[in-house]
């Protein structure tokens, strides 16, 4: 059709930066629209209902520290899916390695229970870290030696994982003795995350979460792995042609981002709910992805998408206390702006080239 | 206890299951089996199956016609999918992400409306649902009988669409062309034949079975929505697309596998055999692991998958 006029459309051989960063606005403008057509759908004004929204997530100091609560597992799954992503390997497998990391964790800590905190705190960071990073080293082995697709492995994974919870939860070993629900008992006192400011809920875990991207910054920037990160998601034969084995490379890459999963479940368990349980730790890692990818794959711009996001969860709570519009709007608007952010991106690396005189 | 396993009414009950529990999984598949020999990949599968699900279980209950929810299901199908073959044919956004986008919306957006819809009720209400339809002569035959012929309309659809996806593919010229699509586009379009619709089309069919599947869980058989009801079938799906070799006769035999295991799971549960069963729900995403880690041959799948065509 456009070929009828004299022009072809063609990609652009490099996205600028400001072609990303006006897809994103764009995507955010759009997406507001949308909500408030949502809003107007279920007879609520938009106006009051995003006020309250805003309100319940920065209204007051109490509200800000919880919205920075809410993004603190999303820090973590979104660096995690970035690093990934990033090496153009498709670890759909956050949410397991969540699942897995608040397991290990968990495993490790019960055996010490009772001891002092300098001992159980740095147990759970790393029982967490080991324990995603296992859970996502399996989906890359599968990968290097018997070539399953690590979308559809990472997947399959997540699924089973939340089965295995529930078999150690439900009169399983780790089930709370008495209790009815699917969950642990409380954990030692020792091993919970320190509060950073008095009567908030505010916990060590936001300020791991910074450090973490912090550290994955550096070593995309500064470290030989970051180069070689950078290079498989560019062009893994390359890297294989410069003598790089690309197994290695496929396997750290997922090491590091399963660790960086299992620490939102670590932080979640040990910084929220003082107990393990399906519903403490669901859906992070699916959320992370959006995160991670509105966040242009940048450590620094997974923080902040992942505070925007904290923000929407905590404020839509008190949207449906003061609207009646059901929370899990979110949901739906998130995965909007995702689409939409994909779409308009898409377009900012296409061209108008004249193919006739 | 296991023996009990081996009595005959337990087994005709068994595969009866099995071919019911198929139905979903077979329409998506052979669906996403189509799209993907035009070369995409629609990882979107399950929140399109989702959104079916949804669309067919609100559409029955508010017009009362179960067929009507049916069509609401296909339409909403096709709709989802005519986004992502939008984002990923026109826009060529990457395939796996796109997909991802759609499953969360199909789940946001689920939830929400399920949640708007009815706010008040304490429970969300039940719709009627589909009844068997036992095929006289046929469902006469002693073993067999039970088995196949005395199920639901839309189990009937699914397994007649095997043979007639086999057809289409391998003995039309539209499928032939269709093939082309997924192996060498180039060579349609210099023949001056439109990729882009082609690829279209095969998305959008991909997207009104898994419509037509989801509608099946449903209005087909729980009568009610549950968030995230579909609960890895559309990856299932992808799976066994992958295991049956893009070719329709060993995908309705991979999903008669999976489906077996879901079947014998539930009747493992039923008798009561001392079996933890998150283990028997956990074994079709074990074995669909397996599956593809021990298939010999990895041929078969068209060479242009998942590979956006450029006109140059």
């Amino acid at each position: 059709m456009i070929e009828r006029l004299g022009y072809r459309i063609e990609p652009r051989s490099e996205t600028t930066a400001r072609g990303r960063t006006l897809a994103v606005g764009v995507a955010l403008a759009a997406s507001l629209v949308l909500c408030a057509l949502l809003f107007l759908a279920v007879g609520v004004s938009p106006f009051a209902a995003f006020q309250s929204l805003a309100q319940g997530a920065f209204g007051t100091w109490r509200a800000a520290t919880e919205t920075l609560v809410k993004a603190t597992p999303l820090i973590f799954t979104g660096l995690a899916t970035a690093i990934a992503f990033r090496a153009r390997l498709w670890n759909i497998g956050a949410e397991g390695q969540v699942f897995a990391g608040a397991m290990f964790a968990y495993w490790c800590q019960s055996a010490l229970a009772g001891s002092s905190a300098w001992i159980q705190l740095p147990v759970i960071i790393i029982g967490a870290m080991v324990g995603g990073g296992l859970y996502a080293g399996l989906a890359a082995i599968l990968k290097t030696r018997f070539r399953v697709d690590e979308v559809i492995s990472t997947v399959m994974l997540n699924y089973i994982i939340v089965f295995a919870l529930s078999l150690l939860l439900l009169k399983g070993p780790w089930s709370e003795a008495g209790g009815f629900f699917e969950q642990t008992a409380k954990v030692d006192p020792g091993s919970i995350l320190p509060i950073l400011f008095d009567k908030t809920r505010l916990h060590l875990g936001f300020l791991l979460a910074l450090i973490a991207a912090a550290f994955v910054y550096l070593m995309i920037r500064k470290s030989p792995v970051g180069f070689e990160i950078r290079a498989a998601g560019s062009n893994l034969r390359a890297l294989e042609v410069q003598g790089t084995n690309s197994r290695r490379v496929i396997l750290m890459v997922m090491l590091i981002s399963g660790a960086l999963a299992g620490l939102a479940g670590m932080s979640e368990v040990y910084g929220v709910h003082y107990r393990l349980k399906a519903g403490a730790i669901t859906s992070y890692g699916y959320t992370g992805i959006i995160v991670a990818i509105l966040g242009l794959l940048n450590p620094w711009g997974v923080v902040i998408a992942a505070i925007l996001f904290g923000a929407l969860v905590n404020g839509a709570t008190f949207m449906q206390i003061k609207t009646g519009v059901p929370s899990a709007l979110i949901y739906a608007i998130e995965a909007i702006l995702l689409l939409f952010y994909l779409a308009g991106w898409a377009a900012s690396s296409f061209k108008l080239k004249r193919i006739k005189p | 206890m296991i023996a009990d396993l081996l009595e005959t009414s337990i087994i005709i009950s068994v595969l009866a299951a099995t071919v019911r529990i198929a139905t979903p999984i077979l329409l998506a598949a052979l669906g996403e089996m189509i799209a993907e020999r035009s070369g995409v990949y629609n990882m979107g599968l399950e929140g399109t199956m989702l959104m079916g699900a949804f669309t067919a279980y609100i559409g029955a209950y508010y017009t009362g016609s179960l067929w009507l929810g049916v069509v609401i299901a296909m339409i909403t199908g096709g709709l989802m999918s005519l986004i992502f073959a939008f984002m990923v044919i026109t826009l060529k956004v990457e395939q796996i992400v796109t997909g991802l986008a759609l499953n969360l919306l199909g789940s946001g957006l689920s939830i929400f409306w399920l949640r708007a819809a009815f706010a008040n009720a304490g429970q969300t209400p039940t719709t009627p649902f589909f009844d068997t339809v036992p095929l006289p002569l046929l469902s006469d035959i002693p073993f067999l009988g039970p088995i196949l012929f005395d199920q639901k309309i839309l189990t009937y659809v699914a397994f007649l669409l095997v043979p007639a996806t086999w057809y289409f593919l391998f003995r039309t010229r539209y499928g032939l062309e269709l093939r082309c699509v997924g192996e060498n586009p180039k060579a349609l379009d210099i023949k001056g034949l439109n990729v882009a619709a082609r690829q279209y089309a095969a998305v959008v069919f991909g997207g009104l079975m898994a419509g037509l599947g989801g509608a099946f869980l449903t209005v087909g058989s729980a009568a009610r929505f549950v968030p995230e009801m579909t609960n890895g079938r559309g990856w299932l799906a992808i799976v066994i697309v992958i295991a049956g070799l893009w070719r329709p006769v060993p995908v309705l035999l991979a999903t008669l596998v999976f489906s077996f295991l879901d079947a014998l799971q539930l009747q493992i549960q039923g008798i009561g055999v001392a079996i933890p069963y998150q283990l028997l729900l956990a074994m079709p995403y074990v074995c669909a692991i397996l599956a593809l880690a021990i298939r010999r041959s990895h041929s078969g799948a068209p060479a242009m998958l998942g590979i956006p065509y450029w006109r140059r």
